[in-house]
C-alpha cells in the first residue's frame, strides 16, 4: 500500500543549490556561482565531525571504565558544536560547549568519582544478547540510511540566508515572540525534575507504605 | 488554555503550602485547585476552536472534553491519596505539586499545535511519572519501577524526538497546520523524511500509551508503582496519549491515511491480543490491571485505526468510562491492601486480597463489580457504550471488520479475567469481619461508580 | 399505556430492595417483596393483554427518551408492545411468578436466601428488557443482562470449584454467540441506519430475496441465538448449569431465557424470511441438536441432565419449525414447553428437595407414594412432553411435525424418531424416579416427605396449565380455530409480502394430519411402552459409571464434545496464553528473580542487573520498530 503513494525524485542531490527563478526581491542579473572551495571544504568538514561523533559516541556506550565515558561524551558534545556552527547555529554552538560540555560534564565527573564506581562490575548481558542487540541495531541503522540515501530533501535558497540567524538577538526574538508559551512552560519541566530530584535524594526516615 | 497557567502557578503554591508545619491543608487546597482549572477548562466553551500563544495551543470542544477527563480523574485519584497525610515521612506537598505539574503536561498534549508543546508535554508527564514511580524509596520494586521506567521512556523520547526532527526536515514547520499544508499541496512529492519522521513519533506515542510491542515495560511499572499513583498513570497518561496521536494523526496527516493505517492496524490487532491472553494468567490484581490495560489502549487504537468522523467521540467515551473504572478498581484495591499490607507484606495485592469482599464490605464489592463489568463491556456500563461507539467507528469504516472480530474474540476473553475478580469478591471464602473505609473514601468510590452507571444508563449525558 | 412500564420496573426495584438490604430484611419478607413484583407484573401483562385485543392491534410504541445520537443513527429507550412480546411477556412474568413462590419454600434453608431473590428479580428485569424492547439494541442489553444473571445464579452455590467453572463456561460460549448477535447488529445499522424493529421491517420488505447482506445478518443473529438458546455446536454449557439451584433451571435453563433465540429469530421473521438458505441452515441444526440431544437424554442418570438434555432437544424442535418457517408454532412450542418443562425442573426440584439433594435417579424408585402431589404433576408434565393427546405437548409438537413433514419428509421421520426417544428417556425418567423399590441409603428413606404448599401450589398451576395448554391452538383438523395462530398471523404480514413464496405451500389433507397425528402418537406410545417393559417389569437399573459399553458410553460421555472442545479450543488457547505468559514473564521474569538473590546483596549491583533485564526491553521494542520501518520502507530499499 506504500508503493502508490510514495514518489522520489531521482535526479536530486543533497548540496544542489538551485536556481529558484521565483525569487523575487532581488535577482541578480548574472546566475549565481558557487563558490567551489567552500563547499567541498564544509563537505569535509561535515563528515569529518560526523564520523567523529558517532565515533566518540560508541565510545561512550562501550568503555569500560565511566570515566572514559564521561570523557568520549564531552567529546561528542564538541563534535555537535562543530555542527551547529556549520548550520550557522553559533550561540546554541556556545550555550553547549559551556552548558553540557562545561558544567555538566564535570558535575557527572564528581558524581563518578564519589561514587567510586569499579570497573570489574560483572557484565549481565550474555554474548547471545550482545550479537543480537547489534544485529537488530545495525539492521536499524542499515534501514534508516537506506531511506534516507533515497530521500527527497528540503532545498536551500541562498537570497534569503541570513548569517545572523543563529545569534543571540535573533534567537532571543523568537523565543519571546513566537514561541514564548513552550520556552515558559520548559521551566515547569525543569521544576519538576529538581523536585523529583531533591525528593528522591532527601534522606529519610520510617517506612511507607500507600 | 486558562487551565495550563492557572495548574502552573498552583503547583508552586502547592510547594509553598508544604512549608506550613500541618500538612492537612494540602489534599483539600490540590482538590481545590483541580476543581478550580476543570472549572478554567471550560471558559472558552462558547468561543472555540481557537488558536492560542502564536499558534502554539489550539483548543476546541474535542480538546475541552478530553482536559475536562482528565481533570476529573486526577480530582478522583488524588482525592483517594489521604494516606500521604497519616504518614510522617511522606513529603504530600511535593506530591502534590507534581501532580500539578504532571496535569499541565497532559493538557498541553491533549491541545499541542506545534511539536514542540508536544514533546514538552509528553516530558513533563513523563518526568513527573518517573518521580511518582519511584516516590515509594524504601520499597525495592518501586526502585526498580521507576529507573525502568525512565531508561525506556528516554529511549522512546529520543525517538520520538528524531521523527519530530525529520518531519521538520521535510516540511520546514513545527507547526501542525503547515505539516497538514505540506501534505495537502505536495500530495504526490511527499518526502520519505516526513514518512519516516511520521512513524517514529507515533512509536513514540505508541510507548507511551503502551501498545505492542512497546508495551514491556507496562507490567512492571504498574506493578512497580504505588498504586494510587498507578491508577494516575493508567488513567491521565492514556487518556492525553490517546488525545495526542489523535490530535496529531487528525490534525496533520490525515491525507496518507493510506500510509499509516495498516502500521496502526498491525500494531492495534498485536495490542489486543497481547494485552487480553497475557492477562489471563496474572495472579496479581496489579498486573491483570496492566495487562488489561494495554487491551484497553487496543480497544482505543482501533477507533484510531478507523479514524472516521465519529472517532472523537467514541475515544472521548472511551477514555471516559476507563478512567471512572479504572479508579474505582485501584481504589477499592487499595482500601483491601492497605489493610492487608499491615498484617502480611505477602501478596497484598493477590486475587485473594478481594476473597469474600462480598461479605465483608458490599459496597467495595459492589463498587469493584461495576468497574469490572465496566472494563469487561456488559451492557447498563459506561464500558458498554464506550465499545459500542468504538466499534460503531470501525463498522463506519467499512473495509476493517476483520479487525472488529478480532476486538470482540478479545473482548470474550477479556470477560475471563474480569469474572475472575467478581468470582473472587462473591463466591470464595476469604477473611471474615468488616473492612472499614474511611467516608472520604468511600464519597470517591460512589460518584465513580455512580457515573459509570449513570453514562451506562444515558449515554446521552455526554453529547 | 404507562402502567406497562411498571412490568419491568417492578422486579428491578425488587432487585433493589432485596440487593441493598438482604443482611437487614428479615428472611419472611425477602420472599415476599421478591414475589410481588413478578406478580403484580404478570397482572399488569393481563390487563395489557386485554387492552391490546380490544385495541385495533397494531403495534404499540411507548417512547421513554433518546437514548443514543450518533451522526445519523439515533437509538431511543422505547418498548414495542405487540403480539409477540404480550405473549413472552405473559410466559416470562406467569411462570417466573410460580417459580419464585416455589422458591420461597425451596431455599428457604440457603444461607444467600435475599441474594437468591435478588437476582431472579434481576433476571427478571432483564428478561422482560429482552421481550419489550423495540430494537436490537435494547434486546442485546436484556441478552446480556440475563446471560450475567444466569452466570451470577448458576455458580450461586459457589463453594465448588466446578459450580463456577460451569458458571464461566456458560458465560462465556454466550459471549461467542453475542458475537454473532453484536456483529449482526452492526451490519443491521450498516444496511438499514437504523436498529428499531418496525423500520427495519419496513425497509427490509423492498428487498430481494437471497440478497446477500440479509443471509449475513440473519445468519450472525442465528449465531447469537444458537449461544443463548443452546444448539449445536454451542450447547453444551446448558448441561452444566444445572450446576444452579433448581428454580434457577427451571426459570432460567427451561422456560424463558433459553428461549430468547427463538423469540429473536421470530422478532426478526421478515429478515429470515428473506434467507431461505439461512433457514435451511436453521431447520438443518434444530434437527441435529433435537436427535443429539436427545439421545444423550437415553443414557443420563442425573435427574437435572436428563431434563437438561431434553430442554436442548425441545429448543432443538423449535429452531427446526423457524426453520420451515412455521413461526406461530415454534412460539406455540415456546409457551407450552415452559410450562411443562418448569413443571418437570420444579418436580424435580420437589424430589431433590425430598431426597435430601440426591440427584441420581439411580438410587431413587418407588417415591410416588411418599410424594403424591409431586408425582402426579411429574406424571402429567412427562405425558405432555412425550406428546400424547390431549395434554399441552401433543399439539404444539404436532403442529411443528406437520410443518415439517409439507417441507421434507426425510426431517419429518427424524423428528418423529427424536419424539420417541423423548418419549423413551421421558418415561424411564419417571419410571426410575417414582416406581419400584426404593434405591437409596436409610437416612435418605427417613427422611422423605412432600414438599410444602409454597413448592406443591406452583406444582399444580402449572400441571393445569400443561393439561390445557394445548388448547390455546387446536388446529382445524381437530374442530379448532387455530386461535394463537390466528392472534400471532399480523406479526408475519410483512414476511409474506416480501417472500410470499415461502407461505405458499399445499395444505395437508385432512387424512394426511390424521396420519401423521397417529404415527407421532402411536411412536410415542411404543417408546413409552417399551420404558415401561425395561424398567418395570424387568426393573433394570443402569449401571453404574464407567460400565457402559460400546456405543452406549460413547452417548454416556455426551459424544465427548466437550473432550473435543477442550482439544481443539481450549488448550491451544491455554498454550498460547502460555507462550506469551512465558515470553513476557518467565523470560524476564526469570533473569529478575534468579538475580534477586544478588540484587539484595549489593545496591552497585542493582543498577547492572536492571540494565541488563530493560535492556531486553529495549531490544524487544528495537525489534518492533526495525520491523515496522522494513514494513513500510521496504519497497524503497529493495527497489
Amino acid at each position: 500500500m506504500v508503493y502508490d503513494i510514495l514518489y522520489f525524485n531521482k535526479h536530486h542531490t543533497s548540496y544542489t543549490i538551485h536556481h529558484t527563478p521565483y525569487t523575487t526581491h532581488h535577482t541578480p542579473h548574472t546566475p549565481y556561482i558557487i563558490h567551489q572551495d567552500f563547499k567541498t571544504m564544509a563537505d569535509k568538514l561535515f563528515y569529518f565531525l560526523s564520523f567523529l561523533a558517532l565515533l566518540s559516541a560508541m565510545m561512550v556506550v562501550t568503555a569500560k571504565n565511566p570515566i572514559h565515558s564521561v570523557l568520549y561524551l564531552i567529546l561528542t558534545f564538541f563534535c555537535l558544536s562543530g555542527h551547529y556552527v556549520l548550520l550557522n547555529a553559533q550561540f546554541v554552538a556556545v550555550v553547549n560547549i559551556i552548558v553540557y560540555a562545561g558544567a555538566i560534564m564535570v558535575l557527572f565527573l564528581f558524581v563518578i568519582m564519589f561514587l567510586n564506581l569499579k570497573q570489574d562490575d560483572e557484565e549481565a548481558k550474555t554474548n547471545l544478547t550482545k550479537i543480537a542487540a547489534t544485529i537488530v541495531g545495525g539492521t536499524l541503522g542499515v534501514i534508516l540510511v537506506a531511506v534516507f540515501r533515497k530521500a527527497q530533501l528540503g532545498t536551500y535558497n541562498p537570497y534569503s540566508f541570513n548569517s545572523q540567524v543563529g545569534m543571540v538577538e535573533n534567537l532571543g526574538e523568537v523565543l519571546y515572540n513566537d514561541y514564548l508559551l513552550p520556552f515558559e512552560l520548559a521551566s515547569v519541566l525543569f521544576l519538576i525534575a529538581m523536585v523529583g530530584a531533591v525528593m528522591l535524594a532527601k534522606r529519610e526516615v520510617g517506612d511507607r507504605h500507600f | 488554555m486558562l487551565s495550563i497557567i492557572l495548574l502552573s502557578i498552583f503547583g508552586i503554591v502547592v510547594l509553598f503550602l508544604g512549608f506550613q508545619k500541618s500538612k492537612n491543608i494540602l489534599l483539600p487546597a490540590t482538590l481545590l485547585c483541580i476543581a478550580i482549572a476543570f472549572a478554567a477548562n471550560f471558559v472558552h466553551w462558547n468561543d472555540a476552536p481557537g488558536l492560542y500563544f502564536k499558534e502554539m495551543l489550539f483548543e476546541n470542544r474535542l480538546t475541552m472534553s478530553f482536559s475536562a477527563i482528565v481533570l476529573l480523574s486526577a480530582f478522583l485519584v488524588v482525592a483517594l491519596t489521604r494516606g500521604f497525610a497519616d504518614d510522617e515521612a511522606a513529603q504530600p506537598a511535593e506530591y502534590y505539586a507534581i501532580i500539578l505539574f504532571s496535569l499541565v503536561g497532559a493538557i498541553m498534549m491533549i491541545g499541542f499545535d506545534n511539536l514542540i508543546m508536544l514533546f514538552l508535554g509528553v516530558e513533563i508527564l513523563s518526568v513527573s511519572m518517573y518521580v511518582l514511580t519511584g516516590s515509594d524509596k524504601r520499597n525495592l520494586r518501586s526502585n526498580e519501577a521507576a529507573l525502568k521506567y525512565f531508561l525506556m521512556g528516554a529511549f522512546a523520547t529520543g525517538i520520538m524526538l528524531f521523527g519530530i526532527a525529520l518531519l521538520y526536515g521535510a516540511t520546514g514547520s513545527f507547526n501542525l497546520t503547515d505539516i497538514r499544508g505540506y501534505v495537502g499541496t505536495n500530495s504526490f512529492s511527499i518526502s520519505t523524511l516526513l514518512y519516516v519522521g511520521l512513524l517514529l513519533v507515533l512509536i513514540g506515542m505508541l510507548f507511551k500509551v503502551s501498545a505492542a510491542p512497546f508495551h514491556f515495560w507496562t507490567p512492571d511499572v504498574y506493578d512497580g508503582a504505588p498504586t494510587v499513583f498507578t491508577a494516575f498513570m493508567s488513567t491521565i497518561v492514556k487518556t492525553a496519549g490517546f488525545a495526542a496521536i489523535y490530535r496529531l494523526l487528525s490534525g496533520s496527516f490525515e491525507g496518507i491515511y493510506n500510509f499509516w493505517w495498516f502500521t496502526l492496524a498491525a500494531i492495534t490487532i498485536l495490542t489486543l491480543v497481547v494485552g487480553n491472553i497475557t492477562a489471563v494468567y496474572q495472579q496479581s490484581f496489579k498486573r491483570m490491571m496492566a495487562y488489561s490495560s494495554i487491551s484497553h489502549a487496543g480497544y482505543l487504537l482501533l477507533s484510531l485505526t478507523a479514524m472516521t468522523a465519529q472517532t472523537p467521540d467514541a475515544i472521548v467515551f472511551y477514555s471516559l468510562a476507563y478512567s471512572l473504572a479504572t479508579v474505582s478498581a485501584f481504589g477499592v484495591l487499595m482500601a483491601v491492601a492497605r489493610e492487608k499490607s499491615v498484617q502480611s507484606h505477602e501478596n497484598a495485592e493477590d486475587f485473594e486480597a478481594f476473597n469474600g469482599l462480598g461479605k465483608r464490605n458490599p459496597l467495595l464489592a459492589f463498587v469493584l463489580t461495576v468497574s469490572m463489568l465496566s472494563l469487561a463491556g456488559i451492557p447498563l456500563t459506561a464500558g458498554f457504550w464506550g465499545k459500542f461507539f468504538i466499534f460503531g467507528t470501525i463498522v463506519e469504516r467499512g473495509n476493517l471488520i476483520w479487525m472488529l472480530i478480532v476486538a470482540i474474540l478479545m473482548s470474550a476473553v477479556g470477560i475471563y479475567y474480569y469474572f475472575k475478580v467478581i468470582i473472587a469478591t462473591y463466591m470464595k471464602d476469604g477473611e471474615t469481619g468488616a473492612l472499614r473505609v474511611p467516608p472520604f473514601y468511600r464519597i470517591v468510590l460512589i460518584v465513580s461508580t455512580t457515573l459509570t452507571l449513570l453514562f451506562g444508563l444515558i449515554p446521552k449525558l455526554l453529547s | 399505556m404507562n402502567l406497562l412500564l411498571l412490568i419491568p420496573l417492578l422486579p428491578l426495584v425488587g432487585f433493589l430492595i432485596n440487593g441493598i438490604g438482604f443482611k437487614h430484611i428479615p428472611k419472611s419478607l425477602v420472599g415476599v417483596i421478591g414475589s410481588v413484583g413478578p406478580v403484580v407484573a404478570f397482572i399488569l401483562s393481563i390487563y395489557a393483554f386485554g387492552a391490546f385485543r380490544a385495541g385495533n392491534n397494531a403495534p404499540v410504541i411507548i417512547q421513554l427518551f433518546d437514548w443514543i445520537t450518533v451522526g445519523t443513527l439515533n437509538i431511543s429507550f422505547s418498548f414495542q408492545i405487540d403480539q409477540l412480546s404480550l405473549l413472552m411477556l405473559l410466559v416470562v412474568t406467569g411462570v417466573g411468578s410460580l417459580i419464585h413462590i416455589y422458591s420461597i419454600g425451596y431455599m428457604s434453608h440457603d444461607a444467600g436466601f435475599g441474594k437468591f431473590f435478588a437476582f431472579l428479580n434481576l433476571f427478571l428485569f432483564f428478561m422482560l428488557l429482552l421481550v419489550m424492547g423495540s430494537n436490537y439494541v435494547i434486546m442485546f442489553i436484556g441478552w446480556e443482562g440475563v446471560g450475567l444473571c444466569s452466570y451470577l445464579l448458576i455458580g450461586f452455590w459457589n463453594k465448588v470449584t466446578n459450580y463456577n467453572n460451569a458458571a464461566r463456561k456458560a458465560f462465556i460460549m454466550n459471549r461467542i454467540g453475542d458475537l454473532g448477535f453484536l456483529l449482526g447488529i452492526f451490519l443491521i445499522i450498516q444496511t438499514f441506519g437504523t436498529v428499531e424493529y418496525l423500520p427495519v421491517f419496513e425497509k427490509a420488505v423492498g428487498m430481494s430475496v437471497g440478497d446477500s447482506a440479509i443471509a449475513a445478518i440473519t445468519l450472525l443473529l442465528f449465531v447469537g441465538a444458537m449461544g443463548k438458546s443452546a444448539q449445536i455446536p454451542l450447547y453444551t454449557w446448558l448441561p452444566d448449569a444445572m450446576a444452579g439451584p433448581t428454580p434457577v433451571s427451571a426459570l432460567i435453563h427451561a422456560a424463558t431465557m433459553v428461549t430468547a433465540g427463538i423469540y429473536m429469530v421470530v422478532r426478526s421473521n421478515v429478515l429470515y424470511a428473506l434467507a431461505p438458505d439461512t433457514l435451511e441452515i436453521v431447520a438443518i441444526i434444530g434437527l441435529a441438536t433435537a436427535l443429539m440431544a436427545a439421545s444423550i437424554g437415553l443414557f443420563q442418570n442425573d435427574i437435572k441432565k436428563v431434563l437438561a438434555y431434553s430442554t436442548v432437544s425441545q429448543l432443538g424442535y423449535m429452531f427446526m419449525a423457524l426453520g420451515v418457517a412455521a413461526y406461530s408454532s415454534a412460539m406455540f412450542h415456546v409457551i407450552t414447553h415452559a410450562f411443562f418443562k418448569a413443571l418437570l425442573f420444579l418436580g424435580a426440584g420437589s424430589v431433590i428437595h425430598a431426597m435430601s439433594d440426591e440427584q441420581d435417579i439411580r438410587n431413587m424408585g418407588g417415591l410416588r407414594k411418599k410424594l403424591p402431589i409431586t408425582f402426579l404433576t411429574f406424571l402429567i408434565a412427562t405425558i405432555a412432553i412425550s406428546g400424547i393427546p390431549p395434554f399441552a405437548g401433543f399439539f404444539s409438537k404436532d403442529e411443528i411435525l406437520a410443518h415439517v413433514y409439507e417441507h421434507n419428509k426425510l426431517m419429518w421421520a427424524l423428528g418423529v424418531l427424536g419424539s420417541i426417544m423423548t418419549s423413551f428417556y421421558m418415561f424411564r425418567l419417571l419410571f426410575l424416579t417414582f416406581f419400584g423399590d426404593f434405591r437409596g441409603t436409610h437416612e435418605q428413606a427417613h427422611h422423605l416427605h412432600e414438599s410444602p404448599i409454597s413448592m406443591t401450589l406452583p406444582l399444580m398451576v402449572l400441571a393445569v396449565l400443561s393439561v390445557v395448554g394445548g388448547f390455546m391452538n387446536v388446529p382445524h383438523v381437530l374442530g379448532g380455530h387455530s386461535a394463537l395462530a390466528t392472534f400471532m398471523d399480523p406479526l408475519f404480514a410483512n414476511a409474506q409480502r416480501a417472500n410470499p413464496a415461502l407461505f405458499e405451500h399445499g395444505h395437508l389433507d385432512h387424512s394426511t394430519e390424521y396420519l401423521l397425528m397417529g404415527v407421532s402418537v402411536g411412536a410415542a406410545l411404543l417408546a413409552m411402552g417399551a420404558a415401561y417393559v425395561l424398567f418395570i417389569s424387568k426393573k433394570n437399573v443402569p449401571a453404574a459409571d464407567g460400565q457402559e459399553s460400546g456405543l452406549q458410553k460413547v452417548i454416556y460421555n455426551k459424544y465427548y464434545v466437550d473432550e473435543f472442545y477442550e482439544a481443539i479450543f481450549v488448550n491451544p488457547m491455554r498454550k498460547l496464553s502460555d507462550a506469551l505468559y512465558s515470553f513476557g514473564e518467565f523470560i524476564v521474569d526469570g533473569l529478575v528473580k534468579g538475580a534477586g538473590g544478588l540484587v539484595k546483596l549489593s545496591s552497585g549491583q542493582l543498577r547492572q542487573l536492571q540494565t541488563g533485564e530493560t535492556g531486553f526491553y529495549v531490544f524487544a521494542m528495537v525489534v518492533g520498530i526495525t520491523a515496522l520501518l522494513l514494513w513500510n520502507f521496504g519497497a524503497i530499499i529493495f527497489k
